[in-house]
């Protein structure tokens, strides 16, 4: 009770004087409430389901989490309509059930879905590109919120608004927002139950028979490619470059993919039959899909950035000119 | 060229994701929902999904039901017009109310038929399309903000330029999407050495 008043002053402070002092001590508090978001996602016995709103449509999911006895986290998120997506964790496996593959499991520790992963890691890892900062409280979920913004240091980032319950530090809502404020796609948690043992599908995954481990190329950083990204907003460091087939349109493409911890890019170059053609875009939430083609060359970004950031991301591709075909 | 149109039919019959640009092309276009609905009903068919006891015409034989009682309405604008008659409209309406009741009950019932048949239809759009690439919008501040494709004044040309840029930024999307999955392990070694950068 006594902590809770005590928030409410800092976030009075906030609001009523810019002084430094409130702004550190703010900005610590907000860290120390994501950083127990990361412990209460790693630790805890939950069962969630939520709802991601982007494009005036809703997806509804089922989260589970849980430690076995051996300390082994085990994980399960599924997609509620249309296809079945399953994905399943167990320890440091991922496996991924999709209509449109076959079975694959990584050798991973974090699920890929629609919640950032880096909020169940480290944390720390954004701090060069993103301020965190408390905002206040709320009530989400029938619970009372503590509502934390993931500011971005520049103007090439979205923020992200966090509302997490105060009793468990667990999320209760996200958002993906402009920064003129725009909501750009959300997910809101509808069930929260957090139990001393595991639920039921999670003692089933124990023991379950996981699709095999394939073999992601460990380390690509020599691969080298007749162009560059010369340009990408503060923090963005490059994870990944590979040349690889896409699987709808069975095309080759050169790749790059970059991340600054909660964003990820990606970059795509190939050869194109066209000479050139403008710029052309569409938006899946936050997630911009920009394509062009200059001098015959074909440049695609896919990443949760503004329509700017994107294209100068791709107008900075340069090429070697001795590898032009 | 047209068989591409009824691949596009026949993909969101089978629950692959499309825009709804498309789905709404589909609908205007008479000969694509024709074969939407006879796609669906050779699903239905085979899923054994028909129910036997819904005649075709059912919503016809209402409609002829109602059309030949247009006294429905007529209570109506006895209330309005005849203020001192009291007997004679008690007598209109004793007279019309079980014709009238027949008719709204009939009419009700092909509103429901007309109103389920449609929010199946939605729901079919649903969840053909859970989440993916909605709106096309021209990049802001280019001049000619439509592709060289678009230009030629072939409407069908049009169309399949336009479904193969949806495929472009569909294929994108989904192999990013995988490509993140994939990437995860060395994911955490960049986190790692991030760490190890900011702390020193």
């Amino acid at each position: 009770m006594i902590k809770m008043y005590y928030g409410l002053l800092l976030t009075l402070g906030f609001f009523l004087s810019s002084s430094c002092l409130a702004n550190t001590t703010e900005s610590i508090s907000a860290k120390t409430w994501l950083e127990q978001l990361t412990t209460s996602l790693q630790t805890l016995n939950f069962s969630t389901s939520f709802v991601v709103v982007k494009n005036n449509q809703a997806e509804p999911y089922h989260w589970y989490h849980g430690v076995d006895k051996k300390g082994t986290e085990l994980e399960i998120l599924a997609l509620l309509n249309g296809p079945r997506r399953d994905t399943l964790r167990r320890g440091n496996v991922v496996s991924y059930l999709e209509p449109d593959t076959p079975p694959y499991s990584v050798s991973s520790t974090q699920v890929s879905g629609p919640i950032p992963s880096v909020f169940s890691n480290d944390i720390n890892v954004l701090t060069k590109s993103y301020d965190f900062v408390s905002v206040g409280k709320s009530r989400i979920l029938g619970r009372s919120a503590q509502i934390i913004r993931i500011v971005s240091k520049d103007a090439n980032r979205y923020g992200y608004w966090l509302w997490l319950d105060q009793e468990s530090g667990l999320l209760l809502k996200t958002a993906v927002i402009t920064r003129k404020g725009h909501l750009l796609e959300q997910i809101q948690f509808t069930y929260l139950e957090i139990a001393k043992t595991l639920a039921t599908s999670l003692q089933h995954l124990i023991d379950a028979e996981l699709p095999k481990v394939i073999n992601v190329p460990a380390q690509a950083e020599q691969i080298q490619f007749s162009w560059q990204v010369n340009w990408l907003p503060l923090g963005f460091e490059r994870i990944k470059a590979d040349r690889h087939r896409i699987n709808l349109t069975k095309k080759s493409v050169e790749f790059m993919q970059f991340s600054d911890g909660l964003v990820d890019v990606s970059v795509y170059v190939s050869p194109s039959q066209s000479t050139s053609r403008d710029v052309e875009y569409v938006k899946d939430g936050a997630t911009i899909v920009l394509n062009q083609v200059v001098n015959g060359k074909e440049v695609s970004i896919v990443g949760k950035i503004p329509a700017v950031t994107a294209k100068a991301i791709a107008d900075s591709v340069s090429f070697r000119g001795i590898n032009q075909p | 060229m047209s068989e591409s149109k009824f691949e596009t039919v026949s993909l969101l019959v089978d629950n692959f994701q499309q825009s709804d640009e498309k789905f709404d092309a589909i609908i205007e276009d008479e000969q694509l929902s024709d074969t939407w609905d006879r796609y669906h009903l050779i699903g239905d068919v085979i899923r054994g999904d028909v129910s036997s006891s819904l005649p075709v015409d059912f919503s016809t034989s209402i409609a002829e039901i109602i059309a030949t009682e247009p006294t429905v309405l007529a209570p109506m604008s006895v209330n309005k017009s005849i203020s001192s008659k009291q007997a004679i409209k008690a007598k209109i309406v004793q007279l019309f109310k079980p014709v009238g009741q027949l008719a709204i009950a009939a009419s009700a019932a092909g509103l429901m038929i007309l109103g389920v048949q449609h929010n199946v239809a939605q729901n079919e759009s649903n969840a053909v399309m859970p989440s993916q690439v909605v709106q096309t919008i021209p990049f802001a501040g280019v001049a000619d903000p439509v592709s060289l494709n678009f230009q030629q004044p072939d409407r069908q040309a049009q169309k399949n330029a336009y479904i193969e840029q949806q495929r472009r930024f569909q294929a994108l999307l989904s192999d990013h999407q995988r490509q993140i999955k994939l990437k995860s392990t060395n994911d955490k070694k960049l986190a790692k050495n991030k760490v190890e950068n900011t702390s020193k």
